[in-house]
């Protein structure tokens, strides 16, 4: 346990912040923005950023909610108990477990993959991960209460939600096949 | 909206304060999982909120609902996938947008559709949360499983309207 600390600490605690997904994205950013710019005008650019960045206001501290529920819950959980409940040999009963709790689990993605990371470092599969957030961005009870409902009606709504019941066990049990491949398997400790 | 943001808060405080009376040794490790996590995020989710606003301005909005209808059968159902992959912003921005298509005569397979592949592939949330928080390999896995799943939501509604023969109202 110290070695690996210590190992961790020699080979550079404080890695550098700015990592590729970071850049990819300052990438896009810059060149949609001068898409922006080049149809719309500068006006548009900046009205834009504004309201990006009031989203950000918005999100920030449901971001920080989200993950200290994460930090704290996967410290409640004990790991083994995730691990055989919703690892890799957990079977369908781990996958319908991790769609139950996708159906209920209320907010937004700023609350739920924060989630979602929790449940991978504590041991949980590729499969119940992927049945996981496909129930609750599919099937999410919150969501078709909040919104569905009273702008689709009940008919619709009813409908989407029987129609899709079944597919998040049919995502994870894909994921799981397509997990096994060495060239995109997750590394089972998060770096 | 923002009694939510509070409702939110309190629970992650309840949280943090019942794990922390009850297992003290947990409040160390937890408190490290915050930070390392939020760090990270200080900076790719401004980026990436930026990038994700002007990638919905670029996105085409208006689109012809009567290609959508209950006739187009499959194709319908095919398109209505690929328009709702990229329908921009969260619940608030896409459900007025799908009432329209909705008020404006597309099908209820090719709704079903349209929502299911807005709800897999929201491409905002991917930007904005997946990738930043899950990594390429788990977004890669979870697009590839799902790929499938709007227009088999989209046909499954529609044998289920023709077997039970219930008409769904607008």
């Amino acid at each position: 346990m110290t070695e690996k600390n210590a190992a961790r600490d020699a080979s550079g605690g404080r890695k550098p912040r700015v990592d590729r997904i970071t850049l990819v994205f300052v990438a896009i950013a810059v060149a949609a923005g001068i898409a922006v710019w080049l149809r719309d005008g500068p006006d548009v650019v900046l009205e834009t950023m504004g309201s990006s960045l009031a989203l950000l206001a918005y999100l920030a501290p449901q971001v920080l909610a989200g993950l200290v529920i994460g930090g704290f819950v996967q410290q409640l959980v004990p790991r083994e108990k995730v691990a055989r409940r919703l690892g890799g040999e957990s079977g369908m009963r781990g996958l319908a477990l991790a769609c139950g709790l996708g159906l209920v689990t209320p907010g937004g993605p700023f609350t739920s993959f924060p989630l979602v990371y929790a449940l991978y470092v504590a041991g949980a599969d590729i499969g119940a991960l992927v049945a996981y957030v496909t129930a609750w961005s599919l099937v999410g009870v919150h969501r078709v209460l909040v919104f569905e409902l009273p702008f689709l009606g009940p008919d619709l709504a009813a409908l989407r939600f029987l129609a899709s019941l079944p597919l998040p066990i049919l995502a994870g049990l894909i994921a799981r096949g397509i997990g096994r491949h060495p060239a995109i398997a997750l590394p089972r400790t998060p770096s | 909206m923002i009694a939510g943001v509070l409702a939110l808060l309190s629970l992650a405080a309840l949280t943090a304060l019942v794990t922390g009376w009850t297992r003290p040794g947990s409040v160390r490790p937890a408190t490290r999982f915050v930070v390392e996590q939020g760090s990270a995020l200080a900076l790719r989710l401004p980026v990436a909120l930026v990038a994700a606003g002007f990638l919905g301005l670029l996105v085409p909005q208006a689109l012809v609902a009567g290609s959508l209808g209950a006739e187009t059968g499959l194709r319908g159902i095919l398109l209505a996938s690929l328009v709702g992959c990229f329908l921009p912003g969260g619940p608030t921005v896409t459900f007025p947008l799908a009432l329209v298509f909705w008020t404006a005569g597309a099908g209820a397979p090719q709704m079903v559709a349209l929502l299911t592949a807005w709800s897999v592939f929201a491409f905002h949330r991917l930007m904005a949360f997946e990738l930043p928080i899950m990594g390429w390999r788990f977004t890669a896995i979870r697009l590839l499983a799902s790929v499938a799943l709007p227009a088999l939501a989209g046909v499954l509604a529609g044998a289920a309207i023709t077997l039970t023969g219930v008409s769904i109202a607008r």
